[in-house]
């Protein structure tokens, strides 16, 4: 591991397909400058990517990756990080990824508390299919397949992740470049599971959820004197619904990861080239 | 074949009737003699009707066979769904201060002991399981003594005193019915000093994950494969290993996959239900080349079917799931022992080919428990092969000329290196879009032709270096052949000495590989007639066969949700062969 590792070092050689001015394209950058600044390399760290433009997050990346099945990101990470406890896991994926087809294991890998970090770019649409209605979508937003609205709330990932028992809650957005790589820095820093709502905005199929908007509304709670230890005020942030916020909401100091209240410290990988001794023993519990 | 006794104990679910009769198995066992149980059993906590049965000889048994000498019946039910297994020399023992009255045939001898009495003489009502085991041992000439010992392997843990308690509870079942009756059933249970393991086919599998190196195991519950997980928990711990109970298949399979990407040995067991889920993964465990192994543990479907009982229904899907060519090894154990074996072997496959490995086993193998001598399972036998891992040092013969790790490299085996997280300079991509040697996605057409070619040529390789044989018994040279996988096995291997007594010749072939599997046509072709035997309706095995060797084959198939039992196997195959060749 040296201490010279770059942000760069963590790019691949292929160059991004995202549309020009994509979201993801920040978001992209603030994981690997936080990798690079944690003191990670590109041969310790882990990526797990989900399907959808987010998905491709992995390919534009240099580190091991596995580039997965839609929705199913979270317990790819999950089986990584307790197989080999020394890489550093970082699971990527869209709204649609995390708080649709994959909302079940959100909520499990929430519970689990391992200690990876996951990071939702959260654009409230679904562009590589075009533009379709996400889990985020605001309830009348209007798309192909919702003309007149999903005319249902919008998922608030934030509360589903406190309601789900969640040791670090942060949102964040793709275009503050400094805020961005510093509080996906305190998500890979957390002891347990690190979780970030990344506003990353699409440029071609959402005109609501713009840059703009994001730039006007959210309120840095850097700023706002805000206690991310305190569960309450955490909580009353998180479901007042009125505003949207960036940075830390919520972090559980007493958090205790998976692998320490499971005991699962070993890396997994060793194992003797026949039956491991104390195997006849098996054999013999059957008498 | 020394002459075989059939004891059964049945009641409502919730009757303790499991663990009554793992407890008489396991007294059998110790006793030096050979056992093999069954169970009927229903998909509910309590009620219905319940039975664990058991076949035990001073030989070998491996099937269930169509007769019941001793029942212990706690309802009347239990007698009713037995009535056409009891014969003139049966013994139905039941409590006759119960609230029902016990109705059997005259033909049957009738023991009745007030099991419930007595158990609270001994102190407790509920050891009145255990008094009917007493009376079973008196009937049957069994010491005693043989009982105490698996009676402290089931209570030891909750104290001496209840201990004692339960073989005082026996004592007095087996006096009650030496006092009370001069019975004309006269079995003799002989004992011998050999010493057996007792175990069912989903321990057998969670030990070969064990001797195999796996460390990591996900799963979610389901109906007969859960053994296999609750056999792995705790116990993988002891090995560096770990267990998670995930919230459905979809993530289970995703948590094994993740676990065999970072290099650890890794595996996930369902049953077809979760076949059904898994199956949206198992076509990236394959594009990406991750080495793992999926257990499916066969039951009645489609969709919940009969949840508890048998079927070979799930050929096919594991053959053939998935959108797209997907190239995998469908392993089929066709006996407990086996189950252990092909476990191993799996291992080996997924990691030598870097391809998934589906274990196929079906519930008449989970559920029972078989008695082996414990050297069947030499884990000095056990062989670990890893395949093409590279570590630090080897990593650079595989990087390309801009230094990028080739993980999949179009070889001329067609299997790429492995590198481990880690691993200095291996970082790399994998991904289930088509991708290059470098794991970046392309839609090349010739990078596509070239990669699914690579992974295609990874089973061609695995056919020819590794044995896929099948496994035969009976006469060598006998013009009639019969052909099977998974766990109908043992009934046909019993089947083959029946049919000999009614000077009925046959040559038999159980088959433990799907794919790649054994070329049968010269044997098919040298046979007058050939009968394929499986638990299922339409016959997939039988299809598969006569697609290879192009010629028709006859079928037996049942699929009533019971195995096969080998009267009944000897009976059907007599009838077939009685027909007429069917056209070919």
């Amino acid at each position: 591991m040296s201490s010279d590792v770059r942000f760069t070092d963590f790019k691949s050689d292929k160059q991004p397909t995202w549309c020009p001015g994509c979201g993801d394209f920040g978001t992209m950058n603030g994981m690997m400058k936080a990798l690079a600044n944690t003191g990670n390399d590109p041969d310790n760290t882990f990526v797990v990517a989900g399907i959808g433009c987010s998905g491709k997050i992995g390919t534009y990346m240099h580190s091991y990756a596995l580039h997965g099945v839609h929705g199913r990101a979270l317990p790819v990470g999950t089986g990584v990080k307790l197989a080999n406890p020394d890489l550093e896991v970082m699971v990527a994926g869209g709204d649609g990824d995390g708080y649709s087809i994959g909302a079940g294991h959100f909520v499990h890998a929430v519970r689990r508390n391992v200690d990876l970090t996951y990071v939702v770019m959260d654009n409230r649409i679904y562009g590589l299919t075009k533009g379709q209605a996400s889990p985020t979508s605001r309830e009348d937003f209007e798309t192909s397949t919702t003309p007149e609205g999903p005319q249902q709330p919008p998922v608030n990932p934030l509360a589903l992740a406190l309601a789900s028992g969640a040791t670090f809650i942060a949102q964040s957005f793709s275009s503050d470049a400094l805020r961005h790589a510093e509080i996906i820095e305190q998500a890979i820093e957390h002891d347990g599971f690190g979780f970030v709502n990344v506003f990353s905005p699409c440029v071609t199929f959402n005109d609501v959820d713009t840059y703009d908007y994001f730039r006007d509304s959210l309120v840095d709670l850097k700023e706002a004197d805000h206690d991310p230890h305190d569960y309450d005020d955490a909580k009353e942030k998180i479901l007042e619904g009125d505003k949207e916020y960036m940075g830390v909401l919520w972090q559980d100091e007493e958090s205790v990861p998976y692998h320490q209240t499971h005991g699962v410290t070993e890396d997994m990988t060793e194992i003797p080239d026949g039956a491991a001794d104390g195997t006849m023993d098996l054999v013999r519990e059957f008498y | 074949m020394a002459e075989d006794l059939n004891w059964a104990i049945g009641g409502e679910a919730g009757d303790g009737i499991d663990s009554t009769g793992k407890i008489f198995a396991q007294a059998l066992s110790r006793a030096g003699r050979h056992v093999f149980t069954s169970k009927d059993f229903a998909s509910r906590i309590r009620g219905g009707y319940t039975a664990y049965k058991i076949r035990t000889s001073t030989d070998q048994v491996q099937s269930v066979v169509d007769r019941l000498d001793i029942l212990v019946a706690l309802t009347q039910r239990t007698i009713d769904e037995n009535l056409d297994e009891l014969h003139d020399e049966s013994a139905v023992i039941y409590d006759g201060e119960r609230s029902w009255e016990a109705e059997y045939p005259d033909h049957i001898t009738g023991v009745d002991v007030p099991l419930k009495s007595l158990a609270e003489e001994a102190g407790g009502a509920i050891m009145r399981n255990i008094v009917a085991l007493g009376a079973a041992c008196e009937i049957t000439n069994f010491s005693i003594e043989n009982l105490d010992e698996a009676l402290e392997k089931r209570f030891g843990a909750k104290g001496e005193k209840i201990v004692e308690n339960n073989k005082k509870a026996a004592r007095l079942g087996q006096e009650y019915v030496a006092e009370n009756y001069d019975l004309d059933v006269d079995y003799d249970i002989d004992e011998t000093d050999n010493d057996y393991v007792l175990l069912n086919g989903d321990e057998a599998i969670g030990m070969g994950a064990l001797a195999a190196g796996c460390r990591f195991y996900a799963g979610y519950p389901i109906t007969p494969a859960t053994d296999v997980m609750e056999y792995l928990t705790g116990r993988i711990d002891e090995f560096g290993g770990h267990v998670v109970q995930a919230e459905d298949e979809l993530s289970a399979i995703n948590l094994a996959l993740g676990a065999a990407r970072a290099g650890a040995r890794s595996m996930t067991a369902t049953s077809g239900p979760g076949i059904d889920l898994m199956t949206e993964t198992f076509g990236l465990v394959a594009t990406s080349e991750t080495p793992l192994v999926i257990v499916d543990v066969m039951r009645s479907g489609p969709s919940t079917g009969m949840p508890t009982k048998q079927e070979q229904g799930d050929l096919n899907m594991t053959l053939y799931g998935g959108h797209g060519e997907i190239p995998r090894f469908v392993v089929a154990p066709t006996s407990i022992d086996e189950c252990f074996w092909k476990t191993v072997e799996a291992f080996n496959y997924a990691e030598k080919y870097q391809t998934p490995v589906y274990l196929v086993a079906d519930l008449a193998l989970a559920v029972t428990e078989q008695t082996f001598p414990p050297e069947t399972f030499d884990m000095d036998e056990v062989e670990v092969d890893r395949g093409k891992v590279v570590d630090d040092d080897t990593v650079d013969e595989w990087l390309d000329e801009e230094g990028r790790f080739r993980a999949h490299a179009n070889t001329e085996d067609g299997v790429s290196p492995r590198a481990f997280p880690g691993t200095i300079d291996g970082a790399h991509m994998s991904t289930g879009l088509e991708h290059d040697e470098l794991g970046r996605r392309t839609e090349d057409t010739d990078v596509r032709i070239e990669q699914v070619d690579k992974r295609n040529r990874k089973v061609d390789t695995a056919r020819d270096q590794e044995n896929w044989d099948y496994r035969e018994f009976g006469n060598p040279d006998a013009d009639n052949l019969v052909i099977s996988w998974g766990s109908n096995e043992g009934a046909m291997v019993e089947a083959i000495d029946l049919l000999e007594d009614r000077g009925v010749d046959v040559r038999f072939l159980s088959v433990p590989y799907i794919f790649p599997r054994p070329d049968l046509t010269e044997d098919i072709e040298g046979a007058e007639k050939t009968i394929v035997v499986e638990c299922n309706a339409t016959g997939q095995f039988a299809d598969l066969i006569e697609h290879d060797v192009l010629q028709r084959v006859d079928r037996i198939n049942k699929y009533n949700g019971v195995r096969f039992k080998a009267d009944e196997l000897a009976d059907d195959i007599e009838a077939t062969l009685k027909t007429e060749a069917k056209a070919q």
